[in-house]
């Protein structure tokens, strides 16, 4: 070890409490920094997996006004408009799309509407899925009871638990769905439960899943779809851009013409498609930005207050090492060098209090009891993630955050003479 | 009994189809009205909701009716010009263009049953024969959509055959075959000078128990009615 680290470790040493103490608020902050971190990534995370898994894909396919613009609603993603022939689309992304990664590329239509059961009615937000081939799907709603859309039965459907509960509907029991066509007509359809999911966010509450040939008999468009989601083996954003300009030649290849007037056939990456999302996410890491700010700069008052007393107790002391020969840059070092050891032993103990914290929560959930909290986490339960990088950041950032603010208290203790500080009582 | 089913009878032929369908088209309201209503809205386990309301018509395209009561619901307002509806909240001071399928009210009628009486220009219809109904003689007819922008696909429509045309029931079925809801047309009194049904009932086939009842209270026909008051901004004003 450098001696002069050494110095600078016993030196903190000599100082327990008051070192403790603005050791205390630096650990604090990191851990803080790191669970706020753990938070924000979880958001990240459970809002970018649903969006993926349940409505865009990494990147999807949707019919567009030409002057659309998103109304940072959770249904921005789906379309309002037929993408025709869209299995044969998906099955020619899925079939020359291999070479960009493509895994799989599935229709599926959604269409607004009225449940009814029995003498309780409600909003109803109808997709038609090919169960057989929405893989990711049935991971983010796992049925809690019946099973997902079994093979070739025409007539299930599979609902939310919400829906479930204020419907008061079972497994086995019917339901009647009914719908205003594109066209005008009037359109209904008789369903039996067949699963219940997990509740996840809460826009997802009146989502029902029916077979996609029922929903285009409901809708009165044969063949026809309103998205293709592409899932991608490079799930990244970057993976899905890169793939986006392949797809997007591949879509131009198949020549589709919308049926409505004014619309185009576009291909969206899943942060342009769920921009609502991607608004949560935005906010939650810019007001994790601010926290850390403020941490930081606490912390650093406490770091500088802290050198500074260092100086003034060892006036005597730095005069004597200046008698003997001792350079100004020396001393400049060795106070740096205390600032440089308390940030690593704080950055050390505080990631892992936080990383600590984050993995407890990460395995039990946090609930999130209000509607609020539930729109801003993208579910009723929340599940913080603790990501390697986001430690390793709050670590570094405190551990140079010791050492800047160190540099103040160092060179104050340059600059006294040798003289001066000897007589210093 | 009229002189035109006299004319038919002595004919020995029985009415068309279509005529049977214009003749019912008129027999509730005529062409240029003024109403005052009263919609009770029934679900089961819940109190009924009661609103009062004033209404013109003018043809088949021009509709208004404004709530006057209760007190919180009053100036509430529909307006029917064409094939667009708009609804006027007084609380929001607003007017917002609102679907002709929609819900009329929270009932079970849509905007376009209210304001769009006319069957005859949106359906096909066919005459299967006659029925007695609730022990009422009655022309059966079935009534197809002209087209997929209509909102019923298929509408089964009994029509009584004593001569005065008057509506009895109709079903109304969606685009699959399922029959969504059924309209009853009864309790013929004499209101605004002439006899004619005054009540009519609208069940939701889908939702156990839920129904919706139109009360004619007072009805003139023939009125004189400024076409300037079936304007979004007149609705917005109050006029």
């Amino acid at each position: 070890m450098n001696p002069l680290f050494a110095i600078a470790l016993r030196n903190l040493l000599r100082a327990k409490r008051r070192n403790a103490l603005a050791g205390g608020t630096m650990v604090l902050g990191s851990a803080a920094l790191v669970l706020g971190s753990g938070l924000s990534d979880g958001i990240a995370r459970q809002l970018t997996t649903n969006l993926v898994a349940v409505q865009t894909g990494h990147v999807q396919v949707v019919v567009r006004p030409a002057d659309f613009q998103p109304q940072s609603s959770p249904f921005d993603a789906y379309g309002q408009h037929q993408l025709p022939e869209a299995l044969a689309l998906a099955k020619r992304i899925e079939a020359e799309g291999r070479g960009i990664g493509v895994l799989r590329a599935v229709p599926y239509l959604q269409v607004r509407g009225t449940v009814i059961a029995g003498n309780r009615s409600s909003l109803a937000s109808i997709i038609g899925i090919d169960a057989a081939r929405e893989v990711e799907l049935l991971a983010a709603f796992a049925p809690v009871a019946g099973a997902f859309l079994p093979a070739g039965d025409e007539l299930a459907v599979y609902i939310a638990t919400p829906m479930a509960r204020k419907l008061r509907l079972c497994v086995g029991d019917s339901v009647s769905f009914v719908i205003q066509t594109p066209q005008g007509a009037v359109n209904s359809l008789d369903a039996i439960v067949c699963g219940v999911f997990k509740k996840s966010a809460p826009w997802y509450d009146n989502t029902f899943y029916v077979p996609l040939t029922a929903a285009q008999r409901l809708l009165d468009w044969p063949g026809g779809a309103t998205n293709v989601k592409v899932t991608l083996a490079d799930g990244s954003r970057a993976g899905a851009r890169r793939a986006r300009q392949a797809i997007a030649h591949l879509v131009e290849a198949a020549a589709i013409v919308p049926p409505a007037k004014g619309t185009r056939v576009r291909v969206e990456t899943f942060d342009e498609a769920g921009r609502f999302s991607f608004s949560i996410i935005q906010a939650n890491e810019v007001a994790l930005a601010i926290l850390s700010t403020f941490l930081f700069l606490a912390a650093a008052v406490g770091i500088v207050n802290s050198m500074l007393m260092s100086v003034h107790e060892r006036t005597r002391e730095i005069g004597t090492l200046r008698a003997l020969g001792m350079r100004r840059a020396l001393v400049v070092r060795l106070f740096i060098l205390e600032g440089v050891a308390l940030g690593l032993v704080c950055a050390v103990l505080g990631v892992a209090l936080g990383a600590t914290g984050v993995l407890y929560y990460g395995a039990r959930g946090i609930p999130m009891n209000t509607m609020t909290l539930a729109w801003m986490a993208g579910g009723d339960v929340l599940f913080p993630v603790l990501r390697p990088a986001s430690a390793l950041r709050a670590g570094v950032l405190i551990a140079a955050l010791s050492t800047l603010a160190a540099i103040y208290p160092a060179f104050a203790a340059s600059r006294l003479e040798p003289r001066e500080a000897l007589q210093h009582v | 009994m009229s002189s035109l089913l006299l004319g038919m009878l002595l004919a020995g032929a029985m009415p068309s189809a279509d005529t049977i369908v214009r003749r019912a088209d008129k027999a509730v309201l005529g062409d240029s009205v003024t109403y005052r209503l009263r919609m009770s809205v029934v679900r089961p386990g819940r109190s009924d909701r009661v609103v009062e309301m004033d209404g013109w018509k003018k043809g088949d395209d021009l509709g208004l009716v404004r709530y006057t009561a209760p007190a919180k619901e009053r100036n509430t307002a529909y307006l029917r010009s064409g094939d667009n509806t708009w609804l006027y909240l007084p609380a929001g001071e607003k007017v917002v263009r609102v679907g002709a399928k929609q819900n009329f009210g929270g009932g079970d009628f849509s905007n376009g049953d209210i304001f769009r009486l006319s069957l005859i220009k949106d359906y096909d219809p066919t005459l299967v024969g006659e029925e007695t109904l609730d022990g009422i003689a009655c022309f059966k007819l079935e009534l197809k959509a002209k087209n997929r922008s209509v909102a019923y696909d298929r509408v089964a429509y009994w029509v009584r055959s004593d001569g005065t045309f008057y509506p009895l029931r109709a079903d109304y079925y969606t685009l699959s075959g399922k029959k969504l809801k059924w309209l009853s047309v009864t309790k013929v009194a004499p209101l605004g000078g002439r006899e004619r049904p005054t009540l009519l009932t609208m069940e939701n086939a889908l939702e156990v128990g839920a129904r919706t009842l139109l009360e004619f209270l007072a009805i003139q026909d023939d009125a004189r009615i400024d076409d300037r008051i079936f304007t979004p901004s007149a609705l917005e004003k109050g006029e």
